[in-house]
């Protein structure tokens, strides 16, 4: 019976000796892998012992800012939550985001940018002091910008367009990231997706607001100029299909300033034929569509403007016939593009034409507050020449005095702008209206777009547009 | 040294290493040391303090390193369970306070283990009605029904019935070991002993079936079948039980992977947690997250991250299966060996006990005691590590959970009664003697 007993003991003792050479295999074996597996956002506990740097608005103000709570440093969120799509989460159960993932070397203080003290500091086993960062935000634009979009569903970006810094980008419906975590089930589950950045991230049918990329390639390639004549019967019959009008007006006897005003389909789809798929879509792409805006945020926090089926990015003229080109040219027909993408694509017209590299990081300041970085303005494409661009503000500042867009006209001040009405084709319509000011002195550029409505873009996003650009209008500075 | 001279001297260790650890949450969570949390551990060990008179004047001649065990052990885990959750640390002291009660009532009541042998059906028949109440009243939680509700509190009666069949088992295997070690008869090759002894036994496969798929307790059933067979083994030496068993527990389990779903969830997230990372996998995946940040020192207690900004543990049930997942991070691989040491130290010196009793029956219910007890500890410590597929049973004293505590502080009483008796019988102590011969 004590044999049997002893034996019994030396199996619990193989059993207990395979708990610890198992335990050994996770923690010491295999703990860096765990460590580093993208399921494993615990690595963000680690840095959460030292201080984060601080996410600063361009007035200096703490968006986010950084508070010790029982021996770990936590995000704290002073002004509510401004820009929490752009700025990002910071959290150990859900990962990093936006701007928290993107600037995260420097605001650890690890980063490369900041001297070699921080490498000096690893090596040595020290911890390195974080870096704030000062964005490019302006508090009471984007402030304006999330309020006038309170209850729809949509986004507002406003920027520089001489320089290309992002003023405000805000999307709607939010959430709010100091109570992210115990909020995460409703927020994730709810079908409006407070957590997707329509922003950056959305892509809608751009409809008419596009026309300015149409108008832009044909001014380029003269195919026209703002007096062409043309005449609209309400159709434009093309390649067994035809073009009609928004609402089935019927325009007759105009110019093509007159068309960009209206907003006439019929004579944007037979411009669009004169000038040629192959040149509508290289204007496009001139403007950057087809192109990631280099936005440093990460790879897919930025979406690809251009001509989409299923989900999937098409080639520039892929599958594309003289009605699709048509169609194409006032928007439609596999079109898709971003809120920043129509946002630089005003900005090139209030900017001679140039499309600046959009950023977001105004300038990173050492630990110690000493400037380690400035941003530098630099331009990305060249969309249209100057000429073309200093023809299209005049034609844009119409639709703003006498056209579709006399919502977003502000007193004292001229506008330019479009106005957009994307169908989606499920009898909803996304609203957008882009456009600049002062007309003639560009010094805010934005773009709207609110999703879902029954509403034109006239209606809809003009005002909000206004409200943006009043805000904008009545900083001191911008950046 | 007399055995009650060195419990108390580890007694006094377990107490400070209890009184460091819970000082040292308290000053992670609140950033001072400060007297209550002094107080508080010192109110802890006054109850072991208390608990070792008692021994010292029923059982002084019991072993000296359970008391000391249990009382490390429990430490780690109340000061665990209030780093985790303070409100439940609370209630797990009352259960502490509860535990140590019914230590000190089994030790009055009972005394000498031999009388409950007497009692043994009666004990075997509680053991099996609180199994057959869980099933018929018990309230499901996370997919097993292990729980019944009583005056609002959740019992676990499978942790008391656990000790009612160890009881019964010692009792009825030591009265029937030599007819169940002579076969009568083969069946496929295999000796059987007539049906009349081996029928009881049947029951017990037929009971961790039943607990398998109508508590869908894995686990626990585990733990029934392994503990039976073990005592089976013990007090005929026959391997073939041993085989038997593994085959026929085997089969129960290849059954319950395909009929209880839950079971099968079980299994699949042990082959590949990795698959269900962010569903049914999540809380497997971060528990071996959280362990490999400890490292091999630890994050040092109240260091580690194991809460969430809003409160909530970073491995759900953290507090209850999951405490050895805590202890790992802040104390690291070096802490989380010493743990499984000192449980291998308690089941050591129950097997001790189960060798050095004097009669069948002692040894029998020491090994059977040891072995549920080593085995519940492998089956968590190896579920939370990936070891073997995951069933929620608790960590004997660390675990949240009051049923829990209290079973296990029944279980160190038994263990003490047994090695005080033995201690008795062997020694030349004629009053202690007189005294054992007094109960009977």
């Amino acid at each position: 019976m004590n044999r049997a007993v002893a034996r019994i003991f030396v199996i619990a003792a193989v059993l207990f000796a395979a708990l610890i050479v198992n335990l050994t295999y996770w923690m010491v074996v295999r703990a860096e892998d765990l460590r580093t597996a993208p399921e494993n956002h615990r690595r963000i506990a680690q840095e959460m012992k030292h201080p984060r740097g601080d996410l600063l608005a361009y007035d200096g103000s703490v968006l986010a800012g950084s508070v010790r709570r029982s021996g770990y440093y936590r995000r704290r969120y002073p002004q509510g939550s401004l820009a929490p799509h752009l700025l990002g989460y910071d959290s150990v159960r859900y990962g990093r985001t936006g701007l928290e993932a993107e600037l995260n070397e420097l605001l650890t203080g690890e980063s490369l940018e900041l001297g070699t003290q921080g490498w000096v500091d690893r090596i040595l086993g020290r911890r390195p002091d974080g870096a704030d960062v000062r964005l490019t935000l302006v508090p009471a634009v984007q402030r304006a910008a999330q309020q006038a979009l309170k209850g729809q569903q949509g986004a507002v970006v406003a920027l520089d367009p001489g320089t290309g810094a992002v003023i405000a980008a805000a999307s709607a419906p939010s959430f709010d990231l100091e109570r992210l975590e115990s909020r995460w089930d409703r927020y994730s589950g709810d079908p409006s997706a407070p957590l997707f950045d329509r922003a950056l991230q959305g892509l809608f049918v751009p409809g008419s607001a596009f026309k300015v990329v149409t108008a832009a390639a044909a001014l380029d390639a003269g195919a026209v100029d703002p007096e062409s004549r043309f005449t609209d019967t309400g159709t434009y019959v093309v390649y067994g299909g035809k073009v009609t009008n928004y609402g089935g007006a019927v325009y007759g006897l105009h110019d093509f300033t007159t068309a960009l005003t209206l907003s006439i389909n019929t004579t944007f789809g037979k411009v669009g034929n004169d000038v040629g798929r192959k040149q509508l879509t290289a204007g496009a792409e001139a403007f950057g569509f087809w192109q990631r805006p280099p936005l440093a945020l990460p790879e897919k926090a930025v979406a690809v403007s251009g001509r989409y089926r299923d989900g999937a990015l098409l080639e520039p003229t892929e599958d594309m016939d003289p009605l699709g080109t048509a169609w194409f040219a006032c928007g439609q027909e596999n079109a898709l593009a971003s809120p920043l993408q129509m946002a630089l694509v005003a900005g090139a017209v209030a900017n001679g034409g140039r499309v600046m590299v959009p950023y977001l990081v105004y300038e990173v300041l050492a630990a110690d507050g000493t400037t380690v970085s400035t941003a530098e303005p630099e331009m990305w494409l060249e969309a249209m020449t100057p000429q073309t661009a200093a023809t299209l503000n005049t034609m844009m500042q119409r639709v703003v005095t006498a056209g579709t867009g006399t919502g977003a006209a502000l007193e004292g001040i001229p506008v330019a702008g479009k106005t957009g009405t994307g169908e989606k084709g499920d009898g909803t319509n996304v609203a957008w209206f882009i456009g600049f000011a002062p007309a003639d002195d560009p010094q805010v550029a934005v773009a709207v777009a609110i999703d879902g409505v029954s509403a034109t873009g006239g209606e809809v996003a003009a005002p909000i547009a206004a409200a943006v650009l009043r805000a904008a209008l009545e900083q001191v500075s911008l950046p | 040294m007399k055995p009650r001279t060195v419990e108390l001297l580890f007694l006094v260790l377990a107490g400070a290493a209890a009184t460091m650890a819970y000082v040292s949450v308290y000053a992670g969570r609140y950033g001072e040391v400060s007297r209550a949390s002094i107080v508080y551990a010192l109110f802890f060990v006054g109850v072991f303090v208390v608990l070792h008179f008692v021994v010292r004047w029923l059982l002084p001649l019991a072993d000296p390193y359970l008391l000391p065990v249990t009382a490390l052990l429990c430490a780690l885990g109340l000061t665990a369970i209030y780093r985790l959750e303070p409100r439940l640390a609370q209630l797990q002291g009352r259960w502490l306070l509860v535990g140590a009660a019914l230590f000190i009532l089994t030790v009055v009541v009972v005394r000498d283990p031999l009388r409950l042998d007497r009692y043994r059906y009666v004990i075997g028949a509680v053991g099996l009605g609180l199994l057959v109440l869980t099933i018929v009243a018990g309230t499901e939680v996370r997919g097993a029904r292990l729980w019944i509700r009583l005056f609002g509190m959740s019992i676990q009666p499978s942790e008391f019935a656990k000790l009612a069949i160890v009881v019964f088992l010692a009792g009825y295997l030591d009265d029937k070991k030599v007819m169940l070690s002579v076969p009568t008869r083969r069946l496929l090759g295999v000796p059987v002993p007539a049906t009349k002894y081996f029928g009881p036994l049947l029951i017990m496969w037929v009971l961790s079936l039943v607990m398998l798929v109508f508590m869908k307790d894995f686990g626990m059933s585990l733990l029934f079948m392994a503990v039976f067979v073990a005592l089976l083994y013990m007090a005929t030496t026959r391997i073939v039980y041993v085989v038997l068993g593994a085959g026929l527990f085997a089969a129960a389990a290849a059954f319950a992977l395909s009929v209880v779903p839950h079971v099968r969830d079980r299994f699949d997230i042990w082959i590949d947690p990795w698959r269900y990372a962010e569903t049914t996998g999540y809380q497997l995946l971060q528990s071996l997250f959280t362990m490999a940040d400890g490292g091999v020192v630890g994050a040092g207690f109240g260091r580690g991250y194991l809460l969430y900004a809003a409160g909530d543990p970073v491995v759900p049930d953290m507090a209850t299966d999951f405490i050895f997942t805590a202890l790992a991070n802040e104390m690291g691989l070096l802490g989380a060996v010493a743990v499984i040491l000192c449980y291998l130290l308690f089941v050591w010196r129950g097997f001790r006990i189960a060798v050095w009793a004097p009669d069948g029956f002692s040894k029998l219910l020491a090994g059977g005691l040891a072995t549920a007890f080593g085995l519940q500890t492998f089956i968590i410590i190896g579920g939370v590590t990936r070891l073997i597929p995951l069933t929620g049973v608790t960590l004997p004293f660390m675990s949240y959970g009051g049923s829990s505590i209290v079973a296990n502080f029944i279980l160190v009483a038994l263990l003490l009664m047994v090695s005080h008796r033995t201690a008795v019988v062997h020694s030349g102590d004629e009053v202690q003697r007189r005294r054992l011969a007094e109960l009977r």
